[in-house]
């Protein structure tokens, strides 16, 4: 969710009146879904934060004030400058040549000038910040939208967008004061590193210049210092995008043009030439509508609402929303504005009408059919385990699940241990997925040495298991671990307490001695359970499954965990108890 | 004398410890008498005279009479040491009745002392007639002993025997060397350690004696009996003993006790509303795909909120081995062109191995859409799932946090009754006032319209409670459902925080054992 900063003198020029005192901008801007974080009153400037991540329209102080503007009732504002696709405007010089080899690398262009006053500081800051939201957050980090700026009346037309050798096309990036190639500019250029991965490899980059050879700017990653350095007072612009895909491009081109045209320069469209085929044909004209029509059935709308609206308010809220809406038989026909391309579905459309009308205006019900409600199985096992333990003296403790890889092997003297890895962690602190509880409760004992003991605690949590079995590689199951940690503490306290947990779970068990580097040899125990005697079917082989380990922690592992007090440790796989004993 | 009254009056024999009778019945009349005149007579420790004077003179029973400073010495290493291997002056008399006349270095270098040490005995020992010098600067042995240095001799053995002594059972001769050769506060060297302390003596007041007689006539010797023991309860014993009376404002010891954890004991609070409120828990596992992560849900594939900086991506295997059908299919459609749902779709081509991509659940929306293949109409459904996103974990960020989420099916749901379930939450769940309530448009990927509902907090005023909206039809239907589906989110982490006063989030998952014993659950 992007935030942009809005200054008030550009909000109020733009809104043509005074800017709204506090909770009633606040509840404008809501009707946005933008939501004011902060505002510095020394500077005018309001930090907005836009929550809306398929309305990159109003990510931009004309594009917000263009929705308040419509909100409070205005007139639905006309573009004439964006061409349909169907008449041919004059583009007269204006135009762009693609070159051929473009078609693999990045294929699409759209652009227009704009001719106006000379540009202040506030709006020269706007565009900035527009042409970094619009690439940056809404453009995938300039993979799918590269803008870029530039100062028109120097430009020789035609300009070529062209594929360019790497290593003998060179030119003065912005921020350098001499040439470097592009493949320097990849290597060199802060914006070369940030940026550089979505052309390196290519064999040529996408590289812009005009008729006299003049550099604009190699897109996405940097213009030259030359064209592509606007400064306050300039009063004609060149804005183009590069990307993938055309109609991704036509959006924003027309959210730029439409902003500039709101903010008093004239929009000059511009032919863009192409040699192979775009969604658009080979000769484009932009700014250019693509968008459809979107219908929604009425009563549906109504149904979706719980409300009934009737035809002509419909249409009114949805023109105060921003689009123009039209009355077909039993539906509402929405033409988006040439900056909107967020109606997907008729429930787009009925949004607008339920945020048109406001939230406030529909009264809450509630729902009126009856349904029974549950626990799942493992919550109520869980319980079960928890109260027994808190029966036996233990506090329950609840730990976060990802941990460090080395607290569930080196630390436990299991360097072998395989878990689920983290492909891409922010610190090593938080690597794994944890496949066993003890862990957790080692780190707990090590913080805990100044309270005072006897220590029980325990946790019933899920951990994930590397599982071949399943489709995704892991298992994740429901797990009851307790410690206990005191001057005498050992086996049989753990061994007890397992007892009277399994007893009061209604499930049977036994010990099978077990070689395991976390614990003392000859202290540590596989747990096989099963259900009661009684309920296994008459001379039937008495089964067993594996439910977990029993085991006195080795002085090698506490010694790792810094701890100074002996430790014992159950470990069950509460999920497997479970189906043992339903199963039975 | 109206305290020493008003104590009488608060205090009757029964309610005296064994130590204070033991202590009144030993105490000599009106003679004063100090612990060690009790330990003998009472057979108590010095502790427990210690214990019994404390309270006897607290409660205005006995009173000090009298300080008397008394100064003990006993040997330091040094002087132990000096005990072994002789002292300097010793040492250096034989050596010269040995060895005959020496320089003084040399006297220094062959017993291994410190040559202002030799220098210092050499003086004292001249003086004393002991050692002289003669012209060549050679040290000679003249004769006769030093006294001084028998007497310190002397000293060394005896308290090398008793222990320590006090410095009134000493004679003149040695106090006086054993005061010179003390260690000083703060010296690094001194043959002997003198050590200060006081000895108290008692004596009985007035409302002592009383207690003292009331204590003789009710027949109390102080070893009244603690406990009732099964003994006398099998025996009958207990007839013929009397209880010790207990002072039932002293206090109590600690007592460690098993316990819920507050924090899982508020999220099995929420749960059992939840179920009250109609709705069936559901849950399902940490590692996940893509596919029911975010493609299920309409998020497309070039969504930023899907790479490597708002999802954790599972290192191996990476790839689930299949999606199950016909879900994949109708999603992937959905994507590309709307499918069946009525919309347009994202346009673009959908990449199923992308799709298979194994991943730490971001969202507890997830387990709503896989609850949707095989939910029942009308249905509630609700889970409270820990949800893992790559965040800076810090006072209000965690790497792996809880949601609780849940869905609403039925052929009538709509806006108004969405509205209704978050009033309800607001109301029943986070305890809100009807008029605290305010819902605000949001977004989310997957629902259309989307809700937010706030709630005012008396001390920090609006806060989100949560979000909401109906899920998209290109969300339910490629899952097989037909109705509209309300879906609904309560941030749940922070509601425990505001329940629990805790401000920072990380506290609720504190491995401090202290912490979580002593935290009060509301």
């Amino acid at each position: 969710m992007p935030t942009i900063d809005v200054r008030d003198e550009l909000l109020a020029g733009l809104l043509g009146a005074a800017v709204p005192a506090g909770e009633e901008l606040e509840r404008l801007l809501s009707t946005a879904k933008a939501e004011v974080e902060g505002y510095d009153a020394a500077t005018g400037v309001r930090r907005v934060e836009l929550k809306d991540t398929s309305r990159p329209d109003l990510w931009t102080t004309p594009g917000l004030a263009r929705h308040l503007r419509c909100y409070r009732g205005d007139a639905l504002p006309e573009y004439p400058f964006v061409s349909t696709g169907t008449a041919a405007p004059d583009t007269g010089e204006r135009v762009v040549e693609v070159d051929p080899a473009l078609e693999n690398i990045r294929p699409c262009i759209a652009a227009f000038t704009a001719a106006g006053p000379p540009v202040g500081e506030a709006l020269l800051l706007e565009l900035i910040q527009a042409q970094e939201k619009l690439s940056d957050s809404y453009g995938q980090r300039r993979r799918a939208i590269a803008m870029g700026l530039y100062r028109a009346g120097a430009i020789e037309w035609p300009v070529r967008y062209r594929a360019a050798p790497p290593d003998t096309t060179r030119f003065v990036p912005l921020g350098f004061e001499h040439e470097l190639s592009l493949t320097e500019i990849l290597d060199q250029h802060p914006k070369g590193k940030e940026y550089g991965h979505i052309v390196r490899g290519q064999p040529a980059y996408p590289y812009l210049e005009d008729a006299a050879g003049a550099t604009l700017s190699f897109p996405p990653v940097i213009n030259s210092a030359g064209l592509g350095n606007v400064v306050v007072g300039d009063d004609h612009f060149f804005v183009e995008l590069t990307g993938p895909h055309l109609d991704t491009l036509l959006l924003v081109a027309s959210i730029a043009a439409c902003d500039l045209a709101d903010a008093g320069y004239t929009i000059e469209p511009v032919l863009i030439r192409y040699p192979y085929d775009t969604a658009r044909g080979r000769e484009v004209v932009t700014p250019r509508y693509f968008q459809a029509d979107t219908s929604v059935e009425l009563a549906s709308a109504e149904r979706l609402l719980g409300e009934t609206i009737g035809p002509e308010e419909g249409r009114r809220l949805v023109q105060r929303m921003g689009s123009r809406a039209r009355v077909e038989g039993s539906s509402l026909v929405v033409t988006p504005p040439p900056y909107r391309n967020d109606f997907l579905h008729a429930v787009d459309v009925v949004e607008e009408i339920a945020i048109g009308r406001g939230l406030g205006t529909f009264e809450p019900e509630l729902p009126d059919e009856f349904t029974p409600g549950n626990l799942t199985g493992q919550t109520r096992f869980g319980r079960a385990a928890r109260d027994v333990l808190v029966g036996l003296g233990y506090q329950e403790m609840i730990f976060n699940y990802l941990g460090a890889l080395r607290d569930y092997t080196e630390r436990m003297n299991a360097p072998a241990r395989v878990l689920v890895e983290v492909a891409n962690p922010m610190t090593e602190n938080y690597a794994v997925v944890r496949d066993s509880i003890i862990p957790c409760l080692l780190a707990a004992e090590m913080s805990s040495q100044n309270a005072a003991y006897p220590h029980h605690m325990f946790e019933v949590g899920k951990v994930a298991v590397r599982d071949d079995a399943d489709a995704t590689g892991s298992r994740t199951a429901d797990t009851c671990t307790l410690l206990v940690a005191d001057r005498a503490a050992g086996f049989n306290d753990a061994s007890a307490h397992l007892a009277a947990l399994l007893y009061y779970l209604g499930a049977e068990h036994r010990l099978v001695e077990l070689d395991d580097p976390r614990f003392i040899p000859g202290r540590a125990a596989r747990v096989d359970a099963s259900a009661p005697a009684a309920s296994t079917a008459e001379g039937g082989e008495r089964s067993w499954t594996a439910i977990g380990v029993l085991g006195e922690l080795h002085p090698a592992v506490l010694e790792h965990w810094s701890i100074g007090m002996p430790c014992a440790t159950v470990e069950i796989d509460l999920d497997t108890l479970r189906t043992t004993l339903q199963d039975a | 004398m109206l305290s020493v009254l008003a104590n009488l009056a608060m205090n009757s024999v029964e309610q005296l410890h064994p130590l204070e009778v033991r202590t009144l019945r030993a105490a000599a009349g009106e003679l004063p008498f100090t612990a060690a005149d009790l330990m003998a007579a009472a057979g108590l420790n010095l502790g427990q005279c210690n214990q019994a004077f404390s309270w006897l003179e607290s409660k205005g029973l006995i009173a000090e009479r009298e300080r008397v400073r008394v100064v003990r010495y006993e040997l330091t290493e040094l002087g132990e040491q000096y005990r072994r291997d002789g002292l300097p002056e010793e040492r250096i008399v034989a050596l010269l009745r040995d060895a005959g006349p020496l320089p003084m270095p040399e006297i220094a270098t062959r017993l291994g002392l410190e040559q202002r040490d030799v220098g210092s005995a050499y003086g004292a020992l001249a003086r004393e007639r002991v050692l002289a010098m003669d012209g060549g600067r050679q040290v000679r042995a003249v004769g006769g002993e030093s006294a001084r240095v028998a007497t310190v001799r002397g000293l060394l053995e005896r308290l090398a025997g008793a222990g320590s002594e006090a410095a009134e059972a000493l004679t003149g001769a040695e106090r006086e060397q054993a005061a010179a050769l003390s260690r000083k506060r703060g010296a690094a060297r001194g043959v002997f350690r003198a050590t200060e302390s006081e000895t108290v003596s008692y004596a009985l007041t007035a409302a002592g004696q009383e207690m003292r007689r009331a204590a003789a006539a009710a027949g109390m010797s102080g070893v009244e009996v603690g406990s009732l023991t099964q003994g006398m309860l099998s025996d009958g014993s207990w007839r013929a003993v009397q209880f010790r009376r207990y002072n039932v404002n002293s206090p109590p010891g600690r007592v460690l006790l098993g316990r819920r954890n507050p924090y899982t004991a508020y999220l099995d609070r929420v749960r059992d509303q939840l179920t009250a409120l109609g709705f069936e828990e559901f849950d399902g596992p940490l590692v996940e795909t893509n596919f029911w992560c975010c493609d299920a849900l309409f998020m497309p594939q070039f969504h930023a909120a899907r790479d490597e900086h708002d999802v954790y991506f599972i290192k191996e295997p990476r790839h689930a081995r299949q999606l199950p059908e016909p879900y994949l299919e109708r999603v992937a459609a959905t994507h590309a062109d709307g499918w069946q749902t009525g919309s347009r779709g994202w346009g673009y081509r959908f990449d199923p191995d992308f799709a298979r991509r194994t991943i730490l659940r971001s969202h507890g929306t997830v387990v709503s859409a896989k609850t949707l293949t095989r939910a029942k109409v009308p249905g509630k459904y609700f889970g409270i799932m820990r949800c893992f996103r790559p965040d800076d974990v810090d006072a209000s960020h965690l790497a792996d946090f809880y949601q609780t989420e849940g869905i609403v099916l039925g052929e009538h749901v709509n806006l108004k009754t969405l509205l209704g379930l978050l009033k309800l939450f607001a109301e029943e769940v986070a305890g809100a006032d009807s008029a605290d309530v305010r819902y605000e448009p949001a977004y989310f990927p997957f629902t259309e319209p989307s809700v937010e509902v706030f709630i005012r907090h008396p001390t920090v005023g609006w806060i989100e409670l949560g979000g909401s909206g109906i899920f998209r039809p290109e969300v339910t239907r490629p899952l097989g459902v037909d109705v509209p589906v309300l879906a609904w989110g309560l941030g749940i982490d922070r509601m425990a925080m505001m329940s629990l006063g805790i401000d920072d989030i990380r506290d609720l998952f504190s491995p401090d054992l202290d912490q979580v014993r002593r935290r009060v659950a509301h």
